[in-house]
């Protein structure tokens, strides 16, 4: 690809900015479709209908996490680029930025799980915390550092009543401190994305730019490579693990890691297509982008299906009672297809296909494995937190769903709405983060290595 | 005066930089020439594409040398494990839905006769090892490991003419062009 070396009399020095009519099209559609669907949602959440809710609340998470990983691996990827000092992508630096910046968003659509009337049907040992809170005696705060793991009295009423697992996991699984990880998750990775993307917006304005900010942003990401670590970590352990607090699983974390950062790269070489396609960024990025990003999707596929068969192994040897609840939930009925056709479709069939170096180097079919990926992601997460949902409720509510066997009937289109829902408001503020600078760092000394890239 | 018989191997030039060598290569390139090399201290990026070359196929051989490294741990473990000698383990049944535990072998083995695959299908299209090469009877070619870039084109590349090829080298900016000769 060396028929032509880009030099910076190619590349306009105010940058490219996204001014396209379709765009702010699809970005107000979005945004109207978000915010109506969101009232919806909040009615079926907070509403009368009992059933609706509980089946609701099931739905509202799964579209939730989904989106949530993919802003918060648009925080990996930036993070990654700046610590990695890497050259390659400095091009395609911005566009990860703002996935990055998509995710203090997120706290909107993050805030009916903060409800207890959502955590209810959710989070079965908060219900039975509250009530041993709810009793005489028995505070939040008398224990160690003010409560934070676990208050004494609690504990007490929990050995009390026979539930010697939740008093044993006390000290991790406790309302004060799950509140305050649910701060940090969202405190912690805004102020680092936002940081990091302001370094890099300010140097597209700068008349004398240097490698000061480049520096700065690099130092910046290594100890708040640590932020995000433990963000996805804990995030995938109170939200989804929580679902069943009998359930662990020590591979948790890096398994909802995986299908993050493979996810957002899906994201990145979309966005880069689609830019390119719409006339934009053509001097800065090549083919040869495309064949790295293509590179890191074909990894983080092998990584999720090395991560997800590590779980299931260790699950399915150790033969623990309170490890293989997961997959017997998900070994039964239609849910053991879905399973079974994940092997395949997450990882036999993407594999195959991105080990070609040529498919890897056009943008439009690297699109088309991209978005394959997306939706078997979404299969991915729709596995995670569904399943869990009619073996919950019938404990829950049995009078309204003890007859429910493997899946709520009807409950399918209430996860079709929140997934729109939060897809909508995902795709406004993405597209209105896109639209808020330049498309690329064009003052970034490193640019024009990143547009001459070869590999 | 030597009676040992002389055949000649090719043209040698150097050249100064590593940009001028890939500009002369481009243009050897376009001169239409196969047999012929480009030797530098360090790689070049992008110059195997001035050069013209082809990807190699290398990467075929190995995805069959690692499907052939995922057969031979499956059955190796089912041949073993569930038609020779069933092992029962932890009350896990045994046939073949007892695949989760050959994966890691499947897994180890695909990655073992991948390697395999690179390491001797390199050195069979490399035409490894050999003991010598007409090169090294250049003086000036042992700079190509630390200082110097240079260009050889061989005698066997039908576009090959003694004046051509050396006044071909002299015009894309190669000096101390050398004619290099090999033993018969």
């Amino acid at each position: 690809m060396a028929s032509h070396f880009v030099t910076s009399a190619d590349i306009p020095a105010n940058g490219e900015r996204l001014q396209n009519a379709t765009v702010s099209k699809v970005k107000m559609i979005a945004g109207g479709l978000c915010a109506i669907l969101s009232v919806v949602s909040l009615f079926l959440l907070f509403g009368p209908n009992e059933g609706w809710a509980a089946t609701y609340a099931y739905s509202w998470l799964f579209a939730l996490f989904f989106f949530f990983t993919l802003a918060v691996g648009g925080c990996f990827w930036t993070l990654l680029h700046n610590v990695s000092n890497s050259g390659w992508g400095t091009s395609v630096r911005r566009i990860m930025e703002n996935l990055g910046s998509v995710y203090p968003w997120m706290f909107l659509f993050a805030i009916p799980l903060l409800c207890p009337a959502v955590q209810q049907y959710l989070y079965e040992w908060m219900t039975i915390h509250r009530e041993g809170l709810s009793q005489d005696n028995v505070g939040l705060f008398d224990g160690f550092m003010a409560g934070f793991y676990g208050s004494d009295s609690l504990q007490g009423w929990l050995n009390d009543n026979h539930h010697a697992l939740l008093a044993n996991k006390l000290w991790y699984m406790n309302l004060f401190a799950w509140y305050t990880r649910f701060i940090f998750y969202f405190v912690g990775l805004t102020l680092v994305i936002r940081g990091l993307r302001k370094l890099s917006v300010e140097q597209d304005s700068d008349p004398n730019p240097g490698t000061v900010r480049l520096f700065k942003a690099r130092f910046h990401s290594t100890y708040t490579l640590i932020i995000f670590a433990i963000t996805i970590t804990f995030a995938a352990f109170d939200w989804l693990m929580g679902l069943d607090y009998k359930w662990f699983s020590t591979m948790w974390g890096v398994y909802i890691f995986a299908g993050t950062a493979l996810n957002s790269m899906a994201v990145i070489i979309i966005t880069a297509t689609l830019l390119q396609s719409a006339g934009y960024m053509k001097k800065v990025l090549t083919p040869e982008h495309f064949h790295i990003k293509g590179k890191l999707l074909l990894a983080f596929t092998i990584f999720w299906a090395y991560v997800t068969f590590s779980q299931f192994f260790l699950i399915w040897y150790a033969n623990i009672t309170e490890e293989t609840s997961y997959f017997l939930i998900r070994n039964t009925g239609g849910w053991n297809t879905g399973m079974i056709f994940l092997v395949f479709g997450h990882f036999v069939v993407p594999f195959v296909i991105l080990l070609q170096a040529w498919l890897k180097k056009n943008p439009k079919l690297l699109s088309l494995v991209a978005v394959y990926t997306l939706v078997m992601h979404v299969v991915d997460h729709y596995l995670i937190s569904i399943p869990e949902r009619s073996i919950s409720l019938m404990n829950i509510l049995p009078d309204k769903f003890g007859h429910v066997t493997t899946a709520v009937p009807g409950a399918f289109w209430g996860d079709v709405l929140a997934f729109v829902t939060v897809g909508a408001g995902f795709v406004f503020f993405y597209l209105r983060a896109l639209g808020a600078n330049n498309l690329y760092p064009n003052r970034d000394p490193r640019l024009l290595e990143s547009a001459n890239v070869s590999n | 005066m030597s009676t040992t018989r002389k055949r000649v191997y090719g043209y040698l030039a150097e050249f100064k930089s590593a940009s001028a060598l890939y500009k002369a290569a481009e243009k050897v390139r376009d001169a239409g020439f196969r047999k012929w090399d480009c030797h530098s201290p360090y790689p070049i990026h992008g110059l195997d594409g001035a050069m013209g070359l082809k990807r190699s196929i290398l990467p075929f051989f190995v995805f069959f040398g690692g499907c052939t490294g995922l057969a031979t741990g499956f059955f190796l473990a089912y041949i073993t494990q569930v038609r020779i000698y069933p092992t029962v383990v932890q009350a896990k049944p045994a046939n073949i839905f007892t695949v989760p535990a050959f994966f890691p072998p499947m897994f180890e083995l695909t990655i073992l006769f991948s390697g395999f695959t690179v390491l001797f299908g390199l050195l069979a299209l490399m035409k490894l090892p050999r003991l010598n090469h007409p090169l090294f009877a250049s003086r000036q070619f042992h700079r190509t490991t630390d200082d110097a870039f240079f260009i050889a084109i061989e005698a066997r590349d039908p576009k090959f003419s003694p004046d051509g090829t050396r006044s071909l080298l002299e015009e894309i900016g190669g000096s101390n062009i050398e004619l290099i000769e090999e033993e018969d």
